[in-house]
């Protein structure tokens, strides 16, 4: 035992205290950090101002003033304001102190800014009634849409304000529009249009437009959710990204301790100093503690990247959102698939002699891994459906699956996730059994590197 | 005495290819056994199933009294042909960790590696990391890993290739002093000079099975010398005389010089008078047979060998190169 602990010790002193490790654990923060910064200034560019007609054909005259009023620049800023306003709910109360300090507000108010674009200066002109429309629609097809002319000619139907009698419904409008019309533009028109026309109908029926939208009216309101702990509002964005945030931090920690797992092998493979270890240890102590050395390294990349994610939560003052409880799940699917997948590794490392020849054998374990990513959607989108259930008690990737359940906002009953856990101790107990005897045999054989049947030739003779 | 090593019976096979055959092989403790043959006689092989790295098919042994080596790990001091070192690991860090694995542990351990360090002459690289250090260099670090702990059982396999004459000698001391210090060393090797220089018991094995197991006093005996090296005074003188000498059963010329051979149980000394009185002589003696004569006479003995058959064998046991890369 302190044989083993000996080779842990030296593999996790020598894979941790090495420039790259320190440098790729703080590497990965700061290129998000640069990613997130980058991405503000890509927002910032901001679209270039439109300017131009808004032709109306208005035989009812009831429409005209509407619309004119509608599409005012100050009524379009005002409109896009109450939108910013909305926006900014959605940053959790708590949390609005500290974006404000360090300019994170800002930052969202900006961006925001920039996708809405500055404020189209629209001129709605009406044309006479009589009007060709053929005629009317010519100045769509000149100019470049963004300094003067016509961007749209409206033509409101003489039903669509009153029914004649021998009609059964209302009238509408056409809408034409110049090619590669900024669709926001034709939005503001569309919804100028919509409201216009609705509250000349209101109007000529002799209905207060202000009350029917008063009786209408019905506010949107944020759940909150009921814990044990006592109400929170509901953060519809986290409970989104938690599961992909778990997923994630176990997917990285598993892969980066596997790999190490497998680089050393081979380095200690290819270097030949496997023999003098295995005068003092035996294979199996030497795999053994190569493993849990390596498993040291991946519960410290987690260590560092979960710490990370709690400090943001906390930083945003939304840590309460997080089940604790969950933590200790992420560490047990940890060891769960760490060892599935180093196991693994390391038979690979122990089986070839330099890492190329190792590509083909990983080939099968990457894309293993890969499963969980493409099952991300439709699992977080329906964590209960028979598929989820059924691939979360599905080595090797049981672990991903199942942590991707519980992470979500319908968590899986208990039984399930002790079944999960009780298939992938099954399943890491037989990889380690598998991985064992294929070190032991492959980590002296130098030359051609085995092929699939031959590995399985070692696992019957050892 | 007890047996450090005792093999019976024990084979192994690589596929096809018969590597030990049926091989028995008993060290007592405090033997210094050099172990020959050439490249590919399965010395390695042999030598790693005693340090139960490799297993055999059939056949037991036991090490320092118990049915694996893995039970002993921590009395046998190891130096496998294939050199190997944690390339990033300081030299230092390395033989430190090579002896806690060992099962050395305390503070001593950092000053003993030091000393260790100090009597290869490598003091000054101690925090070098090992990729730094030259090929030399780094046996010399191996052979100190495989002492540090002050085994009961050395085992060596090919501690000699690739150093030069300086280190060669010293090494040799050093392994000569483990043995006064009560260890039991085997060491292999192709070089049969090196074995007849260290050795007290010699054993050989060719094609993955033992031809010779004796002491080296005993091996000299056994293969009485056979051949005179005779010089005329004058390099015209007439040798005819030579062959009708008894028991003379052939003679070669070779630079001036000749060689005689003499058929088995015919007695040296009275032909070497003869030769005297026959021709005036300038030199003539006794050509003692070194191992690579015996082992070549083995060999001979059991198979038919062609003549370059013999000058490749020959070959293969006086080169230094290094051995073949083998599973």
């Amino acid at each position: 035992m302190n044989k083993v602990f000996h080779v842990a010790l030296r593999e996790f002193v020598a894979t941790v205290a090495t420039k790259g490790f320190i440098i790729g654990i703080v590497i990965t923060p700061v290129i998000i950090l640069i990613a997130i910064v980058g991405m503000r200034t890509l927002l910032n560019e901001k679209a270039p101002r439109i300017e131009g007609e808004v032709a109306v054909v208005d035989p009812t005259g009831e429409v005209f003033a509407d619309v004119h009023d509608y599409l005012r620049p100050e009524a379009i800023a005002e409109r896009r304001g109450e939108l910013k306003e909305l926006a900014e709910e959605q940053i959790p109360e708590a949390a609005k102190p500290f974006a404000a300090s360090t300019g994170q507000g800002e930052a969202a108010r900006m961006a925001l800014d920039a996708v809405l674009g500055e404020v189209p200066k629209l001129e709605v002109v009406r044309l006479d009634d009589t009007a060709d429309v053929e005629a009317a629609k010519q100045p769509l097809l000149s100019g470049d849409g963004t300094s003067g002319g016509r961007l749209a000619l409206l033509v409101i139907h003489d039903d669509a304000v009153v029914k004649p009698a021998d009609r059964e419904e209302l009238g509408s409008y056409d809408l034409f529009i110049r090619e590669k019309l900024d669709d926001r533009i034709k939005d503001e028109i569309t919804g100028g249009v919509r409201e216009a026309i609705v509250e000349a109908r209101l109007r000529l029926a002799g209905l207060d437009p202000g009350e029917i939208q008063a009786l209408t009216r019905v506010d949107r309101v944020r759940s909150r959710t009921v814990t044990a702990e006592g109400e929170k509002e509901t953060n519809e964005i986290l409970n989104a990204l938690m599961p992909m945030a778990f997923m994630l931090l176990l997917f990285v920690s598993v892969l980066s301790g596997g790999q190490g797992l497998m680089t050393t092998t081979i380095e200690d493979k290819s270097s030949r100093v496997v023999e003098v270890l295995l005068s003092a240890v035996s294979p199996m102590q030497l795999m053994t503690g190569k493993i849990i050395g390596q498993m040291a390294v991946g519960l410290v990349i987690l260590g560092a990247y979960a710490g990370m994610g709690v400090g943001a939560l906390a930083a945003f003052a939304v840590v309460g959102m997080l089940d604790y409880s969950l933590i200790v799940y992420l560490i047990i699917f940890y060891f769960i698939a760490f060892f599935v997948v180093a196991s693994l590794m390391a038979a690979i490392g122990a089986a070839v002699n330099e890492m190329r020849e190792a590509q083909t054998f990983m080939t099968p374990v990457m894309l293993t891994l890969i499963v969980p990513w493409v099952l991300w959607m439709p699992i977080s989108r329906d964590p209960n459906s028979t598929f989820a259930v059924v691939t979360s008690f599905l080595p090797p990737i049981n672990s991903f699956v199942m942590l991707l359940r519980m992470s979500s906002t319908t968590p899986p009953p208990l039984w399930q996730v002790w079944l999960s856990i009780l298939v992938g101790v099954a399943s890491a107990y037989a990889a380690v059994w598998f991985a064992a005897k294929v070190f032991r045999i492959g980590i002296l054989m130098f030359g051609k590197p085995p092929d699939f049947r031959t590995l399985v030739r070692w696992v019957r003779m050892a | 005495m007890a047996d450090a090593i005792h093999v019976r019976g024990v084979t192994k096979t690589f596929g096809p290819k018969v590597a030990v055959r049926d091989l028995d092989l008993t060290v007592p403790e405090g033997g210094l056994y050099g172990f020959i043959g050439p490249n590919g006689a399965g010395k390695t092989t042999t030598i790693r199933m005693v340090m139960s790295i490799l297993f055999p098919d059939r056949g037991e042994l036991s090490v320092l009294g118990h049915k694996s080596a893995l039970e002993a790990k921590d009395r046998i001091g190891y130096l496998p042909e294939e050199r190997g070192v944690h390339r990033k690991m300081k030299v230092g860090s390395f033989l430190a960790y090579v002896a806690r694995l060992k099962g050395q542990k305390g503070s001593g351990l950092r000053h003993k590696v030091h000393a260790w360090l100090e009597r290869v002459g490598l003091a000054e690289v101690e925090n070098k990391r090992c990729e730094e250090l030259s090929k030399g260099m780094q046996q010399k670090i191996q052979f100190v890993s495989a002492v540090l702990h002050e085994p009961e059982l050395l085992i060596l396999d090919e501690p000699f290739s690739g150093l030069d004459p300086v280190n060669m000698r010293l090494l040799r001391d050093l392994v000569l002093e483990q043995h006064r210090r009560g260890a039991t060393i085997i060491f292999s090797t192709h070089v049969m000079v090196q074995a007849e220089q260290i050795c007290r018991q010699i054993v050989m094995i060719n094609d993955g099975e033992k031809v010779l197991d004796d002491s080296l006093a005993e091996i000299r005996t056994r293969f009485d010398p056979r051949t005179i090296l005779f010089e005329p005074m004058s390099r015209e003188a007439d040798a005819s005389p030579l062959e009708r000498i008894g028991g003379v059963e052939r003679v070669s010329r070779a630079d001036g010089a000749y060689e005689i051979g003499l058929a088995d149980g015919c007695d040296p000394s009275a032909a070497m008078r003869e030769i005297v009185a026959a021709i005036p002589t300038a030199r003539i003696e006794l050509h003692r047979p070194t191992l690579e004569d015996v082992f070549i006479r083995i060999v001979q003995g059991s198979q038919d060998a062609s003549a370059r058959d013999v000058e490749r064998l020959r070959a293969s046991l006086r080169s230094d190169a290094p051995a073949e890369a083998r599973p």
